[in-house]
């Protein structure tokens, strides 16, 4: 008698979701141990994150990372690793800047309708094109150039991030920025996000659920956008011919070749549609939260383009489990620096004269999450068996 | 009688998809036995030898080895308790030499042998086989009947108990492979057991001492050399469908009607994968509704033919006309879209997705040109093939990864000829095929061709193959295409000297 690991017969049922789910759990459970280890309380610890998954303010990131999600998911259906979601949502922000502060540059608190939502068309427009052509340059380089694509997005980020720097520096500083290097706020017209008041009532309950409504309906612009994105992609992916091309390049680019497919122009097309997904949401971003970019310019997107990496493989491409996934990562950011600023986790930390390593520990419960999630990917393909 | 060297006992294997490949089979070798495993397509010989070799789990049973049971985790455990296997596919590094291969998987198992050792043992072993391969030749540069021996010589340095061959010697030449029988046959006297694995029964009645038959994952016959004859094995294997298998000509040569030039081959000469002349100033067409068989030995310069043919290979001078159209080197998509169906070589390699299903793998040949993919359509034009050539399981949502390779093939060339409507090009059509299954496709090509005015290329390791089915053949031998012969009148030594001289 033995025991051998075998692969499943059949994936085990609801799997995504019970490995996404059971990652959260165990990364926790290790994130507080730690926590513990060096001295801290782990009943705060968990309520703040436990918290965390019913806290409005995860909304955004929420949003965000779900479009980015899908941006990436189209990119690595076809095996094409695009880490450069930064780059290409950075140079899709320079071209909306320039049409938003430069172009249509108003002082107005109102113009009619039509020009604000004129403008901000165009300029949303503009940064899909300019996110398609960053990511589809990187297709270029990648296809006929044979340059692996992973330093080639890498690459592209930080050259997309210092042509805003200098941009930032010098043409587009804003006239109203007292010396700092950043650009003028949008102008209100072009504000997307929907200011919503509301009043508390001291009840967690009805607050919280007020606050998600209050989130929801500051971002409907994001929503409606989101929603798009979502058919966008199960229909690219499940209905197009493009789909189905991307898809057999990410399984067998040879048989693509032998059916008489251009290999070389699927690899661009493929990563102009993931840039251009990046484009749409960097201009959402800056319409409806950011408002102005300002140097350094990586500092303006909080690492959304490389959360969206972890975003992606969480639902292991499976265009449903996108949101899911982006959702538990919006939650694990935001509890784990709601956790780093926990009286308790400070004193620890000055205690131990590691004061100023609140970021490593932020980081910490992402890798916690992250090795579990791996270990149970593993178990949802294979299983422990005994033979006889 | 003696006991058994290896046993297997009882083996279960069910592979994702809930196909069963073995259910509850058990088979002896003896020592200094010879023993054939043969079955249809997608019968479990290979996932048998797999399980014998490490590569597979199974499911249930046992493997029992010089009367203890053993387990078996690895290829490497395998290959260190005397079990070496050598595939179809020689699994050689190309860029090394004949002796740097050897030395590597030597030192791999932690045995360590000099180059000199090696250099001689291999001189020895290929002067008695008759094959001359020069021990310091980089593994490119040398044909397939080489490479195998090459496999076979270092199974033999392994110092194996069992050697198992996977469809090993099934595309060696006829006078090769009897070459290659005289020394397994030496070296099982030596009290050690050779299986071979085989879909072709000619070859297991050349040589087996025991023949076991499998079909459909279970074992339906153990039968020894005294008691086996052809028609017996094939209706264990096939059943019913034995009464199918035919090597006898579907017409005589030009017997149907035949149209205009629609393959038109001048002078062409291609490189091939190391910057050689693969094709060396070829000349040939074939017009609507003939059949054009290329016999020859594997690494000839088919391949590289056909691919140039196609649009796949740079043509390096020459011209290829499709239907009056120069196409000479304008990609691949062209010929494509001008009705060519293409077989090539390796189809797992370069003719399916394997993470995909059917019904993918079907739509991205004949969806090429709709920007939304019919679905629909897609699925029942792929359950028509499923059911036309009898691709099992019979499931289009199947991914082709979980296929067995003969049912790989089946879908391969089912989309093709179902595709083609001016020209089929194909390479080994029923490579990997059975006999029940290989004579089906023979029979559909023939179809296709008279039916619907195809012209039809193909090249085939497998004389038989081209005699049964080509109006005219030539032979390739190093690059030069002689011929055209009548296959009929034209002596099959004649034939079969062109081929290796």
């Amino acid at each position: 008698m033995r025991i051998v690991l075998v692969r499943r017969k059949k994936p085990l049922k609801y799997g995504g979701l019970v490995v996404a789910l059971l990652s959260l759990l165990s990364g926790i459970f290790v994130f507080t141990i730690f926590a513990w280890l060096i001295g801290v309380n782990p009943y705060p610890v968990v309520e703040t994150i436990v918290t965390t998954f019913i806290f409005p303010g995860v909304v955004k990131d929420f949003i965000i990372l779900t479009l980015l999600g899908y941006a990436l998911l189209i990119a690595f259906k076809g095996a094409l690793w695009n880490i450069g979601a930064e780059g290409q949502m950075h140079m899709a922000f320079l071209v909306s800047i320039y049409i938003t502060l430069i172009v249509f540059f108003t002082t107005e608190k109102s113009l009619p309708l039509y020009i604000s939502i004129g403008v901000i068309l165009l300029s949303i427009v503009a940064a899909v094109a300019a996110g398609a052509l960053w990511g589809g340059l990187a297709g270029v380089i990648k296809a006929y150039a044979g340059v692996d694509e992973v330093p080639v997005t890498l690459i592209l980020n930080y050259i997309a991030y210092f042509i805003g720097d200098i941009l930032v520096y010098g043409p587009f500083r804003g006239k109203y920025v007292y010396g700092y290097a950043r650009t003028d706020l949008i102008p209100d017209p072009y504000k997307l996000s929907i200011p919503v008041q509301r009043q508390l009532s001291g009840n967690a309950l009805i607050d919280t659920v007020t606050g998600y409504m209050a989130e929801f309906a500051t971002y409907a612009v994001w929503l409606v956008a989101l929603i798009l994105v979502l058919i966008f992609t199960y229909w690219l992916l499940n209905k197009s011919n493009i789909g189905l091309r991307i898809k057999i390049l990410g399984s067998n680019p040879d048989y693509l070749v032998s059916l008489g497919y251009d290999v070389r122009k699927t690899m661009v097309l493929t990563f102009m549609l993931s840039g251009a997904i990046a484009g749409l949401t960097a201009a959402l971003y800056y319409h409806g939260s950011l408002y102005r970019i300002e140097y350094p310019l990586e500092y303006n997107t909080a690492s959304y383009g490389y959360l969206a990496i972890l975003v992606a493989w969480l639902s292991m491409l499976d265009v449903y489990l996108v949101p899911l996934s982006a959702y538990i990562v919006s939650a694990v950011i935001l509890g784990s620096q709601r956790v780093s600023s926990l009286p308790s986790v400070r004193e620890a930390f000055t205690r131990l004269q590691l004061g100023g390593a609140e970021m490593a520990f932020k980081l910490l419960m992402f890798g916690s999450i992250l090795l579990a999630y791996s270990i149970l990917r593993f178990i949802q393909d294979y299983e422990l068996k005994v033979v006889s | 009688m003696s006991s058994p060297l290896l046993s297997v006992a009882n083996i279960t294997k069910t592979f994702p998809g809930g196909v069963v490949a073995l259910d509850e089979v058990s088979m002896d070798f003896h020592p200094g036995e010879f023993t054939v495993i043969l079955g249809e397509n997608g019968a479990g010989k290979s996932t048998l030898v797999k399980i014998m070799y490490g590569i597979y789990t199974p499911d249930k049973g046992s493997i029992i080895l010089k009367g203890r049971e053993v387990e078996i985790k690895s290829s490497l455990d395998a290959i260190k308790k005397g079990i070496v296997m050598v595939s179809q596919i020689p699994q050689l590094v190309d860029r090394l030499t004949v002796v740097e291969n050897i030395s590597l998987s030597l030192t791999r198992i932690g045995m360590f042998e000099t180059m000199t050792r090696v250099r001689r043992f291999f001189k020895e072993v290929s002067e008695k086989i008759g094959i001359k391969v020069n021990p310091d030749a980089k593994v490119w540069s040398l044909t397939y009947t080489q490479k195998q021996l090459i496999e076979i010589t270092r199974a033999i340095l392994l110092d194996a108990m069992v050697l198992i061959l996977d469809e090993a010697l099934t595309y060696l030449p006829m006078e090769e492979r009897r070459k290659f029988y005289v020394y397994l046959n030496e070296f099982k006297e030596k009290g050690r057991s050779v299986i071979l694995i085989t879909h072709k029964i000619p070859e297991a009645l050349e040589i087996a001492d025991k023949i076991y038959v499998l079909r459909r994952g279970k074992l339906v016959g153990a039968l020894d050399k005294a008691s086996a004859n052809i028609d017996k094995i094939r209706d264990l294997m096939f059943g019913e469908a034995a009464k199918t298998i035919t090597y006898e000509r579907f017409t005589k040569p030009y017997e149907t009607p035949i149209g205009d030039i629609v393959l038109n081959i001048r002078n062409l000469v291609v490189e091939g994968d190391y910057g050689e002349i693969a094709v060396n100033n070829v000349s040939l067409s074939v017009r609507a509704g003939e059949i054009i068989g290329i016999a020859g030995v594997v690494g000839n310069g088919q391949r590289e033919l056909l691919e140039a043919i196609v649009g796949l290979r740079r043509v390096r001078e020459g011209r290829v006309i499709i239907d009056n159209h120069d196409v000479t080197n304008k990609g691949v998509k062209l010929t494509r879209e001008s009705g060519v169906g293409f077989i090539p070589d390796q189809p797992l390699r370069y003719a399916v997705s394997a993470d995909n299903n059917i019904v993918e793998n079907v739509a991205a040949l004949f969806s090429r040109k709709n920007f939304v993919v019919n679905w629909k359509s897609m699925r029942e034009l792929s359950e028509k093939l499923i059911n036309e050539y009898g691709i099992y399981p019979p499931r289009p949502e199947m991914h082709v990864k979980l296929l067995s390779g003969g049912n790989i093939m089946k879908t391969v060339v089912s989309r093709e000829l179902e595709y083609a409507s001016k020209a089929l090009v194909a390479y080994n059509p029923t490579r990997g095929l059975d006999e029940a299954t290989s004579t089906f496709v023979r029979r559909k090509m023939k179809e296709k061709a008279v039916n619907s005015k195809l012209a039809v290329l193909f090249a085939s390791e497998d004389l038989d193959e081209v005699l049964q089915l080509s109006d005219s053949l030539y032979v390739m031998n190093r690059g030069v295409l002689y011929g055209p012969f009548d296959p009929v009148s034209t002596p099959r030594s004649k034939i079969e000297e062109l081929m290796v001289v």
